[in-house]
């Protein structure tokens, strides 16, 4: 059903399409779009709405651009357990320009490597799926290696990361939009901000500018991490608005990012705060005896919870579920 | 006061100064149990309710400051934790889903005895669904 939707929309892609390769930013990368937010929109506005996605597109390619200069990874703090930091005040960096209410996608072709680039979307409904995911297996994103750990949830370190969700524009295995990403960086880096966006989405009916730019070091096969950037379109950002990294990272696993080759570290299993929803970690977590459940001792909730009924327990995370206790909602131990 | 607040699975509220998710369902539901009563919200919360004509909403910066025994507080912006002596009740609706937050719900309804000595009682727990939303759970607590 989302394929004749998108068939519907030939004519504003092949316009896309043709501006994009006018601008000699790449044969062969990937285009599609939707006219169907822009139905009924004069013809003023339809220029507009191209300009504004030829704005977009061209910055993929020019790296000096304002924006492009606002991230660098040498700004970025070392990965501390927590699944994402924010950038730039968690400003976006779209320009007026570039915020169109017409939906299309854009995937950039793979570099000389085989790693992706940056996948952007105006998201609306028109983008979003009406059938479940299809297998995504066949593809084989740089640094991929099926590798299986106690410590991560699920046990495989790696998943088929996308750069644009599924649940947001429906894109299977499409190989320009598959990097290889950890457990952690898909479950709690990227996962929650896509829900974010697809819940406005659907209440709404509004677009949202959406970017996210795998970050690679040198010639590293495996990201660092991945660079997001969201805004909505009708309401100038006042429903969504983030600029944020999310790490390519696992706790208690190292990874070699030029290879994708990984171990386990005995850092982990000394560590006092696993932080996030690392559901197999170890560290220290207090135990409410009272209430059956066991948070992170920096957890705020534990101010007010008499110390007759406080437990400290130092090891395995999974082994305290196994024995009853429930994971605080609010510290997310 | 009759607290009420919507939470994600991460105890989050909000994220970069707005709020996590918005259901139309949840807002028709609150203003459906506040009616009759008087419903303090923030300028920002205000809008929620712009389509619904509720003539009980009062707005005010600190909402939860402002509203009495009684009254019910719909809290987006604000930790609810300071407020917690203050709550005779607790009405939480659960979008069963995980959002990035930085503004959390800091009470923890489970908790049967703390240092103030605050004791929630779950009445009751009831899910539906939200126009986007496919199961919110509403759950209601009192001292």
């Amino acid at each position: 059903m989302r394929m004749s939707i998108k068939k519907t929309a030939a004519l504003s892609v092949m316009i896309v399409c043709l501006l994009f390769t006018g601008c000699g930013t790449g044969a062969g990368s990937s285009v599609s779009g939707s006219s169907a937010s822009a139905a009924g929109s004069s013809s003023a506005s339809a220029s507009q709405d191209t300009a504004a996605v030829s704005s977009v597109l061209q910055e993929q390619q020019q790296t000096s651009s304002p924006s492009r200069k606002t991230f660098s990874l040498k700004h970025i703090p070392a990965f501390k357990n927590k699944p994402y930091v924010t950038v730039n005040g968690n400003d976006p960096t779209f320009t007026k320009k570039q915020l169109t209410a017409k939906a299309y996608e854009h995937y950039s072709p793979l570099d000389s490597e085989g790693r992706c680039g940056t996948a952007v979307a105006s998201i609306g409904k028109e983008l979003m799926p009406t059938e479940k995911r299809g297998s995504i297996g066949s593809v084989r994103p740089t640094g991929w290696h099926l590798v299986k750990y106690d410590i991560v949830e699920g046990k495989y370190l790696y998943n088929r990361c996308h750069l644009i969700g599924y649940q947001l524009t429906g894109e299977n295995a499409n190989s320009r939009n598959l990097i290889t990403g950890t457990r952690y960086l898909n479950v709690d880096g990227m996962l929650p901000f896509e829900n974010m966006v697809a819940d406005y989405i659907k209440e709404t009916g509004n677009h949202v500018l959406y970017r996210v730019t795998p970050v690679f070091k040198g010639e590293n096969l495996v990201a660092s991490g991945v660079h997001m950037e969201a805004e909505s379109v009708e309401d100038h950002g006042k429903g969504i608005s983030f600029n944020i990294y999310a790490y390519d990272a696992q706790p208690g696993v190292k990874i070699d990012y030029a290879t994708g080759d990984s171990h386990l570290t005995g850092k982990s299993a000394g560590s006092s705060d696993t932080g996030g929803a690392d559901k197999n970690a170890r560290g220290t977590y207090i135990i409410n005896t009272n209430t059956g459940k066991f948070h992170k001792p920096s957890c705020y909730v534990l101010s007010r919870t008499k110390d007759k009924n406080k437990k400290k327990y130092k090891g395995y995370r999974k082994k305290l579920i196994e024995e009853g206790y429930e994971p605080c909602k609010i510290c997310n131990p | 006061m009759i607290l009420i607040a919507c939470v994600d699975d991460d105890g989050g509220m909000m994220f970069n100064k707005r709020r996590q998710s918005r259901d139309s369902a949840v807002t028709k539901r609150i203003a459906d149990i506040s009616a009759g009563g008087v419903l303090w919200v923030s300028g920002y919360t205000e809008e929620l309710f712009a389509d619904l004509g509720c003539s009980n909403i009062r707005v005010a910066d600190d909402p939860a400051l402002c509203a009495g025994p009684g009254e019910f507080c719909f809290l987006e912006e604000t930790s609810p934790g300071e407020f917690a002596d203050r709550a005779e009740k607790l009405v939480i609706f659960r979008w069963n889903r995980r959002y990035p937050s930085d503004v959390k719900f800091d009470i923890d309804p489970d908790e049967k005895e703390t240092v103030d000595g605050y004791r929630w009682k779950k009445e009751s727990s009831a899910d539906f669904a939200g126009t986007s939303h496919e199961k919110i759970t509403e759950e209601i607590y009192t001292k």
